[in-house]
């Protein structure tokens, strides 16, 4: 695909020169950038907004109830003002607390969720591919039918046996639930890395079985892993939220899915406080989209084939 | 929107199936409830034993009680029954039953099912619904003089054993079960299905979510003159769930009388539907429920076992920002444990003339103080000793916002003041059927003192030291529950038993309830927080005839069992 004669180099040729140049570093693309950018505009919001909000305000009581945002009327005729810029929820919490608050929990939950069951499935997953037979065939199974079960379903029990849980507590029992597709993902990567030359060639150098798993064959994985990894936050949260949405969630510790299961429980749509209900979904909205772009800036990186001429 | 949508969807899910099951009855000949709870076993009938067995329609168009008291008038309207007499210092009540009344298989109902049903509250030892454990605790014996009499004679005097036992003073009554059906039954196992009543409807068919019963039109009330039939052909009771679907539910009119919202959904629906109404025409709509609110707490968990730790916990509770934040400005904050009727306010003056009245609003460094006294000191946000954070966990019934939103409130407020509290919302069921009853709790969110409203010691007679049972063991019909014992309950319990035996209207009465309230207002085996007031949205699109202020027939509260009287009440609106 490069000029074989010493002519200069036609258009054609010169796009080809800065593509390639372009691809020298395939984590530049933009959906990467525009998906990474989307989640640390939230984590800043979290770590500004606690500076320049009052994190207080997330608490019931704390304001009037059911004000509307900035230029808006609520039905009964009361405008927004600066003390509540968003508007506040039935119970009297300003909503601009509670997504300053709110917003990084969710992304809390379900990035410790995942950190956590990816963990467990890079492990699985090089054990199983890597030392084969009786290992293989108990992991192995135990993810396929782990992947057989709802999550949903086994944490709401769950959940509702703890009653009140921690953010963190939360998210170890999500982890339970996304460790088993990285695990399989992994251990047919592995399997196939595995005929590989140079893999060979370090067995037949006498590397130790785990400086073969993490320090040959880890490395070639890492674009796979990134984008295991971000399938499975999006999952996580998808549960967290799940669960939030049906009252299971911690108490008193603002999230996204607890704002819109109270907006619908008091009633918030009847009413018309689109506020309530609706500045929390937008933020979903923007999380999963951020996901959803860096999950596709990695397919890219890992798969050159999807890379487009600029 | 997607979120609506979502909504709607659901709902109309579950009005298919609604409408699918009421097929052959129409909608305007139909009246729907609204249920606030699962019903955990539709199949059992059985009201003796725990769980959703009346308030799903049962006991409001199945079995009737004898006498219904009327709030609005403050009498005893005679039902089953056509009146009572009783001896000079109340120990012997004869009732005289209506003559010509039928179970719906036709049997007669007498004196022989009232007995036989009064027996099983006497003798059985594993049933525990609150009607039949009062009538166990004040009954002697029970005999029939003929037919149509009953005679109860009590171990105690107690001039309001009609009221109390048979009047639908609150919520229920001790309901007559047929003596053809139940005999030979096990009492604590039946589970009487089909089940049978006296009533005007008979049960159709029951699931977790819904129970629907249809008209008997060979009901022995017509026949005989008591009463025409009611108008709706067919009653539905429905859970509806949250307060979005049942105001979505009222607002596309596939609810005819739905439970307690907020103010602010009920003006929506009202925006929306302008043929629902409340109580009131206008603010605050909400009609006064006789069980006021209170905070109760468990005295046999440490720390809350000290009554200076319970006292802080009541100082810091602030009761107007409950009335603000919680009811948005509908109800009042509690003075006393008692309901703010007017008929109470003898006694409610004498303990506030004695110095025990609640105030207002919170004084939580006196709060703070107590806790220190006790050995607590601040570190961070909140107290410790010993290594051990100053925590609580409050048990709150998910069924109404306005139970999680007082919660939430009493937990911030008790947060600010440094104790790590927490909120353990349960489900309705759960919450009446497992937590409240075996003290599996450290504080919770509930009405037990509940029962007085034109005497004090239904309400104060509830924490008395005969009924404290260990935790895990069933509290004889929800009576102290929080298992308040020891020096300064058994005196309060002895001025119980005082006022217990004089006749209503005593001139002692009020002082005796000021010297008995100092014990509570010293140990506060529980603490008294607002009065309650109940927004129930009725919809006039296919019935008229809802109570009302205006229209004051009775109260509205429909999961009670004098609904019959709505229902009776009701007139097709012809739409």
């Amino acid at each position: 695909m490069t000029s074989q004669d010493h002519l200069p180099p036609t258009r054609a040729e010169k796009r080809q020169a800065k593509r390639i140049k372009r691809f020298d570093n395939p984590w530049m693309n933009p959906k990467l950038i525009w998906g990474a950018a989307l989640l640390l505009g939230i984590i800043a919001m979290g770590i500004i907004g606690r500076f320049v909000w009052d994190p207080d305000l997330v608490f019931t009581g704390s304001s009037m109830l059911r004000l509307p945002p900035v230029g808006f009327e609520n039905l009964r005729g009361q405008a927004g003002s600066m003390a509540n810029p968003l508007g506040t929820d039935g119970g009297g919490r300003d909503v601009l607390a509670l997504i300053i608050i709110g917003a990084p929990n969710t992304l809390f939950v379900g990035l410790l969720a995942s950190l956590i069951g990816m963990s467990i499935g890079i492990f699985l997953g090089f054990s199983a591919g890597f030392l084969g037979g009786r290992t293989d065939d108990i992991i192995r199974v135990s993810a396929d039918v782990m992947i057989t079960i709802p999550p949903l379903l086994i944490l709401v029990v769950f959940q509702s046996a703890f009653g009140d849980v921690s953010l963190t507590m939360m998210a170890l029992l999500i982890a339970g639930f996304v460790w088993q597709s990285p695990t399989r993902l992994i251990r047919a990567q592995v399997l196939s890395m595995k005929q590989s030359g140079y893999v060979q060639m370090a067995q037949l150098s006498g590397a130790s079985t785990s400086h073969i798993m993490f320090r040959e064959m880890m490395p070639n994985l890492v674009p796979y892993l990134f984008g295991s990894f971000i399938a499975s936050v999006t999952t996580s949260i998808v549960t967290a939220v799940g669960l939030e949405v049906l009252g299971l969630g911690p108490q008193r510790i603002p999230t996204l899915g607890r704002t819109i299961y109270e907006a619908i429980n008091a009633g918030a749509l009847i009413q018309n406080l689109w506020w309530w209900w609706g500045i929390p979904t937008l933020l979903l909205a923007i999380i999963f989209i951020g996901l959803l772009l860096i999950n596709l800036g990695l397919d890219e990186v890992s798969n050159p084939r999807l890379r487009r001429l600029s | 929107m997607k979120l609506g949508r979502l909504l709607l969807a659901t709902s109309a899910v579950a009005l298919a199936a609604t409408a699918a099951l009421a097929q052959d009855v129409a909608r305007e000949n139909t009246v729907i409830f609204d249920l606030d709870r699962t019903i955990q076993d539709p199949e059992n009938f059985n009201w003796m034993t725990p769980g959703t067995k009346r308030m799903h329609g049962a006991h409001q168009t199945m079995w009737e009680p004898l006498f219904i008291l009327n709030y609005g008038t403050g009498e005893v309207d005679p039902w089953l029954a056509t009146g009572f007499e009783s001896n000079a210092d109340s120990t012997e009540f004869t009732i005289s039953l209506r003559d010509g009344v039928e179970w719906s298989d036709g049997e007669a109902f007498n004196a022989d099912d009232v007995i036989f049903t009064t027996d099983i509250a006497l003798t059985n030892e594993d049933i525990s619904s609150r009607e039949a454990s009062t009538i166990k605790a004040q009954v002697a014996s029970v005999e029939k003089i003929d037919d149509l009499t009953v005679k109860f004679t009590l171990n105690d005097p107690n001039p309001r054993f009609i009221v109390e036992n048979f009047g639908v003073r609150i919520f229920g009554s001790f309901l007559i079960m047929p003596e053809h059906v139940w005999a030979g039954q096990d009492p604590a196992t039946f589970a009487f299905n089909p089940p049978i009543g006296t009533g005007p409807y008979t049960f159709t068919s029951a699931a977790s979510n819904r129970a629907i019963w249809d008209r008997n039109d060979d009901w022995w009330g017509a026949k005989t003159g008591f009463m025409d039939l009611p108008a709706p052909a067919r009653v539905v009771f429905v859970e509806t769930g949250g307060e979005e679907s049942r105001a979505q539910l009222m607002a596309a009119n596939q609810l005819d009388a739905a439970q307690n919202v907020t103010i602010g959904t009920f003006e929506a629906i009202q925006a929306q539907n302008p043929n629902v109404i409340a109580w009131y025409a206008d603010y605050p709509y909400a009609a006064a429920d006789p069980c006021a609110r209170q905070l109760e707490i468990n005295t046999t968990v440490a720390p809350w076992d000290n009554a200076n730790m319970r006292k802080a916990v009541a100082n810091i509770i602030d009761r107007t920002q409950i009335v603000n934040v919680a009811y948005e400005g509908t109800t009042a904050a509690s003075q006393t444990m008692f309901a703010q009727y007017g008929s109470m306010s003898p006694f409610i003056d004498a303990v506030v003339e004695a110095g025990y009245g609640l105030p207002a609003r919170a004084d939580v460094a006196a709060g703070q103080a107590l806790i220190e006294a006790e050995g607590w000191s601040k570190d961070g946000d909140f107290y410790t000793k010993d290594g051990e954070t100053l925590s609580v966990q409050i048990h709150v019934n998910s069924a109404s916002t306005e139970y999680t939103r007082t919660i939430d409130v009493i937990v911030e407020q008790l947060q600010r003041a440094g104790i790590d509290a927490r909120a353990v919302p349960v489900e309705n069921g759960v919450f009446w059927g497992e937590v409240l009853p075996f003290g599996a709790y450290e504080m919770s969110y509930s009405w037990l003192s509940c029962g007085s409203v034109n005497e004090p010691w239904a309400s104060m007679g509830r924490y008395t030291v005969a009924d404290v049972v260990p935790v895990g063991e069933r509290s004889p019909g929800f009576n102290n529950t929080a298992r308040w014992d020891g020096p300064a309950a058994e005196s309060y319990s002895a001025i119980m038993e005082d006022i217990a035996a004089r006749p209503l209207g005593d001139a002692e009465i009020p002082g005796l309830v000021a010297e008995a309230y100092a014990h509570l207002d010293a140990e506060m085996p529980f603490i008294p927080l607002v009065q309650a007031a109940k927004l129930l949205p009725m919809n006039e699109t296919y019935w008229t005839g809802w109570p009302t202020a205006d229209n004051y027939y009775n109260h509205p509260f429909f999961w009670w069992n004098h609904t019959h009287q709505i229902i009776h009440n009701l007139e097709p609106a012809g739409n």
